[in-house]
């Protein structure tokens, strides 16, 4: 009589092997950068509110606890942007240009590139506008 | 003394053992042996019983996938030199499956869901003979080229935390197939294949971790064939709310 053994799934799968812990944190990325988001309109009502309001939002960025949370917050982002910028080649089929389609590399520096294009823009806004 | 490795082996008998246990055993070393041939060694020389599959030796077949040290591999594939030395090698059955017999899994919730995604080319009317085959181009044919080379060992299944989880997931080594005959040019089957492909259970149960791509023997990335097929079901999506989309 067959009796098949299935094993229990444990929940600290994602402790078993690296890369499926590098997953977890990647999923967890978008979390933190909610929280960031959260943080950015935070600093944009308080510019609304008048210089005093602002004021005391830069004090409490001053604080160390909250520029350890923004270390830590900068590196969810680079993570959550390197993991997903790897992932571009797997989930995008583009067109072909004199009948191949770009390679995985030229695609992941394709959207390095328009980051970089984008972040340019963005610091001329802030900066010279 | 001859140089020796230690290898732990999953044991279960169903008719005795309530549940799988580690046996330990020592077997030479050769520099040009893999797990496989360590198998091999056991049960021809010291325990007749322990029970695997295998066949080509060749990583062709995909029969002797197993977990080797907690990774899914083909046992043909896994040299004792690549381990280190003095260190005990855990050889078990792939993740996620049921056990059948010490390294022997159950395939039938495999097979069925293979079948599922109709692997094979669909035409709506048969062309006649006398009219040739039905041509492709190279570029056409490097749409899904990489895809056809799935041995179906499995490996992918075992390296995917989903699957293991959640056993109505449809899974990588079925679905690249799906996504393969969509892709080819020759066939016209994708309207049968959508409704198991896009379902719950298809690719959107994929969480995209991407192990099933790296533990692949033959470079196939079912990574990529779900997350191509999620991109073109949102499309299709987005398409039917359109007052001139499809329905």
């Amino acid at each position: 009589m067959p009796n098949p053994y299935r094993r229990p799934h444990s929940n600290t799968w994602w402790l078993r092997r690296l890369p499926y812990t590098i997953f977890m944190l990647r999923e967890w990325s978008a979390s933190f950068m909610a929280l960031y988001l959260i943080l950015l309109v935070a600093l944009v009502a308080r510019v609304n509110d008048g210089e005093s309001a602002y004021q005391s939002y830069v004090e409490f960025t001053q604080k160390p606890i909250v520029i350890g949370l923004h270390g830590v917050l900068l590196a969810f982002a680079l993570l959550h942007m390197v993991t997903w910028f790897q992932a571009v080649p797997k989930a995008t089929r583009p067109p072909r240009i004199r009948g191949q389609r770009p390679s995985g590399r030229v695609m992941i520096a394709s959207v390095y590139g328009l980051w970089a294009v984008a972040s340019a823009v963005v610091a001329a806004i802030v900066l010279v506008g | 003394m001859a140089d020796t490795v230690t290898l732990e082996v999953t044991r279960y008998s169903p008719d005795v053992d309530s549940e799988p246990s580690f046996e330990l055993f020592d077997v030479p070393f050769h520099h040009d042996w893999v797990v496989l041939d360590a198998l091999n060694y056991l049960k021809d020389e010291v325990d007749g019983s322990l029970t695997y599959r295998w066949s080509c030796r060749m990583g062709v077949c995909g029969s002797c996938g197993m977990m080797v040290n907690g990774v899914p591999i083909l046992t043909c594939a896994a040299f004792l030199r690549d381990y280190p030395r003095g260190s005990t090698i855990r050889v078990e059955p792939l993740q996620g499956f049921p056990i059948e017999r010490d390294l022997v899994i159950v395939l039938d919730d495999f097979l069925e869901k293979l079948s599922a995604v109709k692997p094979w080319l669909i035409r709506e009317q048969e062309q006649p003979l006398e009219e040739g085959e039905y041509r492709q181009s190279p570029e056409q044919l490097a749409d899904f080229k990489q895809f056809t080379m799935c041995i179906n060992c499995m490996l992918c299944y075992a390296a995917c935390p989903v699957y293991e989880h959640d056993q109505s997931f449809i899974g990588p080594a079925a679905l690249a197939p799906g996504q393969r005959y969509i892709l080819d040019s020759r066939d016209q089957g994708k309207e049968q294949r959508y409704p198991v492909m896009w379902s719950d259970d298809g690719i959107w149960d994929c969480t995209f971790v991407g192990e099933c791509s790296t533990v692949c023997p033959k470079n196939v990335d079912p990574a990529a064939a779900i997350q191509q097929a999620k991109v073109e079901s949102t499309g299709a999506w987005f398409q039917s709310l359109l007052p001139f989309g499809r329905s």
